[in-house]
């Protein structure tokens, strides 16, 4: 295969140091020595995509299968974009410059749905057919995974297939497949593709048809015999399975610039708008001494000065506190700071975050996610007014100079008074700050952060509209208003219209994607970027498309209703998620089934349930 | 504690061009990190590794002879130091040599005075003597800087020395430029007065002189005469 030299373009971008491939970790290899060459696409710049867990792990993953190759390719920046395109160039994996059309695979981490055009940008630049149905043989497989994989309906007519939950297992699979499908001379894509339809967690959407009755949606069908009806998600022995500890170490600061342990995966808090707490259910821990021994290799091969314990919810690591300190005695003496991505409200997670934090005039993060006690019950956030503003003052009193609270709005059943509510919890945070002697408080301030409910596929609340567009503003107006005369509080919100068009692909169907197709012909790129993204481009291509976007996000099913992502199955039951949303709009909380014992969830087989019905993690 | 403080004279080359001061320091201290090197650091609220760097290095250009003083918290064999840290540098960053400073001296970057660039046009031209000479006459060049602000920089003093030199495959402008805290002058600001200069000119760092009294000395200590006719030897055809 013939290397294009993409070092003259170098001199003429912005941020060279996203394209360099070079970084310390990057795994080197021969192309032409191997069986299978990837491309790990991720449908983000490069500061974001290396900033996550999942593309980490299956690179090294991959790239230690003797056989095989994975490299990493990133969403282009503008800049870069208009120059591939000036020079008829082809988008290039980061490490040997090969186009992405000449791989075997291109696997892309569906991260989140305003990523989906970038998806569609580097499939043409990198000379794919958009398609998979205009795809021929010798063109490379494209697999989608990560989140996004549980409702895979608006990006089904793009993708060869799906891999639906953890991957850790499911890729060396895939390559045995490959090679049997390469030996046995048949070189057809559909043979391979149907090859691997029957493998656990895989999905092949032109395998599979929606049916409508009347133009409404009763289901999905396979159409070929000795497939599954219903694709069932993969879950590894966390403990067991692999983890990198040679991260490849950016050279430019990238959003996560650190390295990250991995605790658990999955979340048994159940705040019902949360769809990670369903789909990487159920709960897995690694054990004390993994930790300790991977804390210790992932510094010794990174030199990261910072390790994060990434989790769902990190503070419910069971013994949490033994941890720390025996990650701390660990890395005694190489100076590196341990940190939580995210804790929760309470003082217990304040001591956590004092445990490993040098510096304790920073700031600290909650997310109380409602204002009032009522609210919080509906969404299951079982935290109270007390024990927020308890772990708030004692933030303040211990110095620091910065209290972040994340809100969301439109959550099911809000009014003006939960929205009040916010304001009041501000205040009274506030309150504590001023109620300190002058002569001994520092500068403060709060930053309120509002996200915009997005109702998601698989959690309880799939069933609940998105509030119509001009109520966000409406309630977006009416925060700003209360927050203006606080000097001391930063309020930002997302914008409405981005969390519009997430609800719209959260819970769309596969009639989505030509107007994925369209808004990208339009010009749609890096819609996660505020700077970048353009509402009336998207609302021209429904419109082109003859489609109602409204219609997706005030959709309002009944339990009895198929949804078109109920062919993909989290093991969490259907019954459950209804009693659950029963629940929410009774206002009953569901406890943790770490702590109260099972709920019955569905999950079969869960390593959590004892004999007791308590989880024994 | 008794502190170390050592010199490091590297490249940066290749690809490592294109990573800004800021990463760079960051790319030091993560391979001292991985290589167990124990570097001191600073005092007070939020302890740093202790590094000092002579002077940043635009992006975009080689440096064939940087400076950075390390201080260690123990006393490792130079070869030892110098073969532990290469072994975790990235490829492009490469340590030639490494000197035992005494503590007291000042701050490297402090001692900073210029920085010598070399511009190889690809063929050689009159129009370039004539340049020179009046650049070298010239009482006031002025310079526009954009940025948050723009702003009009006379550099006319911030050029210690021009020579161009013809040679059969080219030609070799040498620069040398007021560098560190007091101000000085971009090497595409002076190649901008060139006909053609800023689009066919290939430019890189030589090198880095430090005040030693009234004279100029490049670190390992020699005087800009004297490095010029060396410098000339090796550079290529
Ligand atoms: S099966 Fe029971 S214990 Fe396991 S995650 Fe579900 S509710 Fe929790």
């Amino acid at each position: 295969m013939r290397k294009l030299d993409y070092r003259a373009l170098l001199d003429k971008v912005q941020k060279p140091a996203r394209y360099l491939g070079k970084e310390i970790n990057a795994v080197h290899k021969d192309p032409d020595d191997v069986q299978l060459h990837i491309a790990l696409a991720f449908p983000d710049l490069y500061e974001v995509g290396m900033s996550h867990l999942g593309l980490k792990i299956l690179y090294a993953l991959s790239n230690n299968i003797p056989g095989v190759y994975a490299e990493r390719v990133f969403a282009p920046a503008r800049d870069m974009e208009e120059l591939l395109r000036a020079g008829g160039l082809p988008l290039f994996s980061l490490e040997t410059w090969t186009p992405l059309h000449a791989f075997d695979l291109v696997g892309f981490t569906i991260q989140y749905e305003l990523c989906y055009t970038a998806i569609l940008n580097m499939l043409e630049l990198g000379g794919i057919p958009l398609r998979s149905k205009e795809r021929k043989d010798g063109d490379p497989f494209i697999v989608g995974g990560g989140p996004g994989a549980f409702n895979p309906e608006p990006l089904a007519p793009f993708f060869d297939f799906f891999v639906i939950g953890d991957g850790e297992e499911v890729l060396p699979e895939l390559l045995e497949e490959y090679q049997r499908w390469k030996k046995s001379g048949d070189q057809q894509r559909i043979s391979f593709l149907r090859r691997i339809a029957s493998i656990p967690g895989i999905y092949v959407p032109s395998f599979y048809e929606p049916l409508e009755k009347d133009g409404k949606f009763v289901g999905i069908k396979p159409l070929l015999s000795g497939i599954p009806s219903k694709i069932t998600k993969r879950t590894v022995d966390l403990e067991h399975s692999f983890y990198p500890e040679a991260f490849p170490v950016p050279y430019m600061k990238v959003v996560h610039d650190r390295a990250m342990l991995e605790l658990f995966r999955g979340c048994t808090q159940g705040c019902r708008f949360c769809q990670a707490g369903i789909i990487y259910r159920p709960v897995r821990n690694r054990s004390i001494p993994r930790l300790r021994q991977l804390a210790g290799n992932i510094i010794a091969r990174t030199g990261f000065e910072e390790l994060s314990l990434t989790s769902l919810s990190s503070g419910d690591y069971p013994g949490i506190e033994e941890l720390v300190d025996e990650l701390k005695e660990e890395l005694e003496g190489k100076d590196v700071q341990l940190s939580f991505p995210s804790l929760r409200a309470e003082s217990s997670a304040l001591k956590l975050a004092d445990r490993v934090q040098r510096n304790r005039s920073g700031g600290v993060t909650f997310a109380p996610e409602a204002g009032t006690q009522r609210l919080r019950n509906v969404i299951n956030k079982r935290i109270s007014r007390e024990e927020i503003l308890g772990a708030a003052a004692e933030a303040i009193s211990s110095g620091r100079n910065h209290v972040k609270l994340y809100f969301m709005i439109g959550l099911p059943t809000e009014k003006d008074e939960d929205i009040l509510g916010i304001v009041k919890l501000v205040q009274d945070t506030l309150a504590i700050y001023e109620k300190r002697d002058k002569k001994n408080r520092g500068p403060f301030r709060i930053t309120v952060s509002t996200a915009t409910f997005v109702p998601k596929a698989h959690t309880p609340f799939q069933w609940e509209p998105q509030i119509p567009l001009k109520e966000i503003r409406r309630r977006q107006a009416l925060l700003k208003r209360e927050f203006r005369p606080l000097r001391k509080v930063d309020f930002t919100w997302h914008e409405a219209e981005m969390s519009f068009l997430e609800a719209v692909f959260a819970r769309g169907d596969r009639k989505l994607a030509p107007v994925l197709e369209k808004a990208y012909r339009m010009g749609s790129r890096l819609d996660a970027w505020s700077d970048k993204f353009s509402f009336s481009l998207w609302k021209r291509a429904f419109e082109a498309e003859g489609l109602d976007p409204e219609y997706y996000t005030e959709f309002q099913p009944g339990y009895d209703d198929p949804l078109p992502w109920d062919h993909i199955d989290t093991k969490v039951s259907k019954e459950y998620l209804i009693k659950e949303h029963r629940r929410a709009i009774r206002g009953e909380t569901t406890g943790d089934c770490r702590v109260e014992g099972c709920r019955g969830c569905g999950i079969k087989n869960c390593p959590g349930m004892g004999v007791d019905g308590n989880l024994s993690l | 504690m008794a502190i170390y403080r050592y010199r490091l004279c590297f490249s940066k080359e290749k690809e490592m061009k294109y990573i800004s001061h800021l990463d760079l320091q960051r790319v030091f201290t993560r391979a001292l990190r991985r290589g167990a090197i124990p570097v001191a650091f600073s005092q007070g609220f939020n302890p740093q590794p202790r590094l000092v760097f002579a002077a940043p290095l635009a992006v975009g250009l080689e440096g064939k002879n940087e400076y950075l003083d390390l201080y260690l918290t123990s006393c490792w064999e130079k070869e030892v130091l110098k073969q532990v840290l290469q072994e975790q540098l990235p490829g492009g960053l490469a340590i030639k040599t490494i000197t035992f400073v005494d503590l007291s001296a000042e701050p490297l970057s402090a001692l900073v005075e210029a920085a010598l660039y070399v511009a190889l046009f690809p063929s050689f031209s009159e129009q370039y003597v004539l340049t020179v000479a009046d650049i070298l006459q010239a009482k006031e060049i002025v310079a526009v800087r954009t940025g948050k602000k723009e702003r009009k920089v006379d550099i006319r003093p911030f050029i210690y020395s021009l020579k161009i030199k013809n040679d059969s495959g080219g030609a070799q402008l040498f620069m040398l430029l007021a560098a560190g805290s007091k101000g000085g002058a971009r090497p595409e600001e002076v190649l901008s007065l060139f006909p053609g200069g800023k689009e066919t000119a290939k430019v890189f760092r030589e090198n880095i002189f430090l005040r030693n009294g009234e004279t100029l000395l490049t670190p390992a200590g020699e005087t800009y005469e004297e490095y010029l006719q060396k410098v000339q030897l090796f550079l290529p055809a």
